[in-house]
């Protein structure tokens, strides 16, 4: 088969660039352990509580370690369950200092629902049945929104909330 | 006999096109699609 060399020169860089990512894809998912945020962990639905991470004293914000929190959110139609403060009043704002490396896990008792503070790299779909895991290091400070950006029914714009990184 | 003129006249009609137009306008596309990736990735990166 006759190619011209110009049409070499293009199939070669797409060679090259199927191996490059490749390459890529088999780096993050079996060295770094890269994987969709609901990757198997399963939770009854039905029963979200009978998992310690969603029992209602464990939701919001928990301090592990130095510069370690975990974040377990309860996505409903249409809420987002960020816990409760010593008044029992629900947080609507989260607060965290700038370079803590925060475990985000969420699940729904309902239907699916997103879940994207706006701004980082926390952006993930709840599933009824499944537990939504992603761990990030916030290092920028600034006032991040907390939205649904899958639709969810008649109240999907009133799921939100609010995450500070704080210095 | 042939002349200078008679030189220059394509009488092979399977001869090579000429590409270059097309190499440079794929290249552009190539240009922008590797803009966007690398673009993506400095965001998750900086995030």
């Amino acid at each position: 088969m006759h190619l011209h060399k110009y049409e070499k020169y293009w199939l070669g860089a797409g060679i090259v660039g199927l191996i490059v990512f490749l390459i890529i894809l088999g780096f993050g998912a079996f060295y770094l352990g890269t994987h969709p945020q609901s990757h198997g962990e399963i939770i009854d639905p039905e029963n979200i509580e009978a998992n310690d991470a969603f029992k209602p004293e464990n939701r919001g914000l928990t301090k592990v370690d130095e510069g370690r929190y975990v974040l377990n959110i309860v996505a409903s139609a249409f809420n987002y369950d960020l816990g409760t403060d010593e008044s029992g009043a629900p947080i609507k704002n989260i607060e965290i200092p700038a370079g803590s490396k925060v475990l985000v896990q969420a699940t729904t008792p309902d239907v699916i629902h997103g879940l994207n503070f706006a701004g980082t790299n926390i952006n993930m779909m709840v599933e009824p049945g499944y537990v939504s895991t992603m761990e990030v290091e916030l290092n920028n400070p600034g006032e991040y929104t907390l939205v649904c950006n899958e639709y969810c029914g008649v109240g999907h714009h009133l799921m939100y909330g609010s995450l500070e990184v704080v210095e | 006999m042939v002349t200078k003129n008679q030189k220059h006249v394509n009488t092979n009609p399977e001869s090579e096109p000429n590409l270059k137009g097309t190499l440079i306008s794929v290249s552009i596309l190539g240009a922008i699609l590797l803009v966007t990736w690398i673009g993506a990735l400095m965001l998750f990166l900086l995030r």
